[in-house]
């Protein structure tokens, strides 16, 4: 059980996928425009790894190692159509903002790179705790870049997951008015991400010493 | 039984790893697609009743893309969808036309423009400038209409008065008289 | 045909597939290190994503489309990408070495680079003719290539630059794709 938790946490702080690994970046970066996003995002991936790893891990002993690519190809592209369908379905307007990113889950290099150098290797039980705790610290890292760029580029906080009915959190005096729209564009992206890279560095160097 | 089959082993394990993906996700298929048809038209319907709000019921006509607005069996208008070439791509517009030469107003679906300033043209304060003009009129004032441009977004401006006016041009000659 | 022009300035300029789309982001910056890796990763990207653009889109009208079956389009289109990769992997060490000595390494890679996958979704949404995805594709490629290009001759030279420690090597690169994009985005609008 002990197992389980050490593998769990480490996903969150010591492998985050996105601060320190600096795995699945696209997707970040392309759909944190709000924390809206971000969170439907996250949920998406923690689908998909999830899933993933259970199925990979269960059916490990019965996949030859020729075919072993192919068919986690097969399974996580399932898992993300399940995704897509589920969320075009059922909640549209975040399948729209998500755009194209939604099936490029299937790419995501976390949930492949988990899969094959995890999944494929252990038992399901810790294949679900390594699952989740990249699912987390992906979650983490992008809630903080999202609420990062949607404060300060837009100068509010607000919720938008049915059309006509948003939940609107707060706006901020100053940022409310002129906000720094650079960051929900673009380079404001990679600005952010760039200094987030550099504190975490920064952070593990402090820890190392 | 992986050594009874020996060589084709493989090829049998990625074959039923397939089958499985292709039913559950058929499944699914089946599952959502009714659905996801369904949130399509209210999307369309919600885009439609931007422009008309007093709308009780549309219908589509397939060869000319044209949407025919009712309220209560009157005719009311009439909608289709315009693209223009922005700074960002392609914006969509939703056009709608009292009748063959007035317009009733203008919606901006989609579009790929700066933020802060191309995205402007979402604003009722552009779009309520396309309300009741004649189709000859819509041109950004400077070039001889009667929008005026959004201040340091002529690009996007432009962009969204040149695709509401080629589509209406189009359209309008579909319309019965 | 006027309208293929702009499709292709506009994927390397305001529409960059890395820059402003956000797609391709792992290889960029794992490969932008020296200009020569730079160089042949771009035109590697270029030539997958014009076979891709022409296998995806042949599939989604005459396979998915006609039989019913558009939601398999996710596995589908990954599985032709890797397949079409190895084989394009496998053509080239057969017929030229030199070329493979160039190109071929970099190829495994592509597989998982969302640009190719991304490229053949946005193919499909703006629902493209066949000569307008491969048009497309080009572009996309061009512009992968320019920006992989500027991004390894801007950190051959940071590299000997005195940075902070925390700074050094991905976060720093970041902060170069921050300019590179400003230009992108600011600069080439209103060229198409």
């Amino acid at each position: 059980m002990a197992k389980f938790w050490k593998q769990f946490l480490s996903g969150i702080v010591i492998t985050n996928p996105l601060f320190v690994l600096a795995l699945g970046l696209c997707p970040a970066l392309a759909v944190s425009v709000t924390v809206t996003n971000g969170i439907g995002m996250s949920l998406a991936t923690a689908f998909v790894l999830l899933g993933s790893a259970i199925v990979v891990s269960s059916i490990k002993n019965f996949v030859p190692n020729i075919v072993r690519i192919p068919i986690f190809i097969v399974v996580i592209a399932s898992f993300v159509t399940i995704a897509d369908l589920t969320l075009k379905a059922f909640i549209p307007t975040l399948a729209d903002s998500l755009g194209i990113f939604l099936p490029l889950i299937v790419v995501n290099c976390i949930i492949m790179g988990r899969a094959e150098a995890f999944g494929s290797k252990h038992p399901v039980h810790l294949a679900i705790a390594d699952a989740l705790g990249a699912a987390v610290g992906f979650a983490i890292a992008m809630i903080i870049i999202s609420f990062l760029r949607e404060v300060l580029g837009t100068g509010q906080l607000a919720f938008k997951v049915v059309p006509y009915f948003d939940i609107h959190l707060f706006t901020l005096p100053v940022l409310g008015t002129s906000p720094m729209a650079l960051f929900i564009l673009p380079p404001g992206a990679f600005l952010l991400i760039g200094l987030l890279l550099a504190l975490f560095r920064r952070l593990g160097v402090l820890k190392s010493e | 039984m992986k050594d009874k089959l020996g060589q084709y082993y493989p090829i049998l394990a990625l074959t039923v790893v397939v089958f499985i993906s292709v039913a559950v996700l058929s499944g699914m298929d089946s599952f959502t697609r009714d659905t996801i048809q369904y949130q399509k038209e209210l999307k369309i319907q919600r885009m439609l009743n931007q422009l008309f709000p007093e709308m009780s019921a549309y219908d589509f006509d397939e060869s000319t893309e044209i949407y025919t607005i009712t309220a209560d069996d009157t005719k009311i208008g009439y909608a289709f969808l315009g693209v223009g070439v922005g700074y960002g791509g392609n914006i969509d517009i939703v056009v709608g036309l009292e009748n063959k030469t007035t317009l009733r107003g203008i919606a901006v679906i989609a579009h790929a423009e700066t933020p802060g300033l191309g995205d402007k043209i979402l604003l009722p304060d552009f779009t309520d400038k396309f309300v009741g003009l004649d189709i000859s009129e819509v041109n950004l004032t400077r070039d001889g209409g009667k929008v005026d441009a959004i201040t340091g977004a002529t690009i996007s401006s432009r962009a969204v008065v040149d695709g509401v006016r080629a589509a209406a041009m189009e359209k309008a000659k579909l319309i019965p008289d | 045909m006027s309208d293929l022009l702009p499709i292709f300035i506009r994927m390397i300029t305001t529409s960059n597939i890395v820059l402003v789309m956000y797609l391709g982001l792992c290889p960029f910056f794992g490969v932008s290190k020296k200009l020569g890796p730079a160089i042949s990763m771009g035109a590697a990207v270029t030539l997958v994503m014009t076979i891709a653009a022409i296998a995806t889109w042949v599939i989604n009208y005459y396979i998915l489309i006609p039989f019913d079956v558009e939601f398999m389009y996710i596995v589908l289109f990954i599985l032709v990408i890797s397949s079409l990769v190895q084989m394009v992997e496998m053509t080239i060490k057969r017929t030229n070495a030199t070329l493979y000595n160039a190109l071929g390494i970099y190829l495994p890679l592509i597989t998982t680079n969302c640009a190719i996958l991304g490229l053949t979704f946005l193919n499909i949404r703006e629902e493209y003719t066949i000569i307008q995805s491969i048009v497309n594709g080009i572009g996309a490629g061009v512009g992968f290539a320019i920006a992989l290009i500027m991004m390894s001759s801007i950190r051959e030279k940071l590299e000997l630059a005195d940075l902070p420690k925390s700074m050094k090597g991905l976060p720093i690169a970041y902060i170069s794709a921050m300019i590179l994009a400003l230009i992108f985005v600011f600069t080439f609008g209103g060229v198409v």
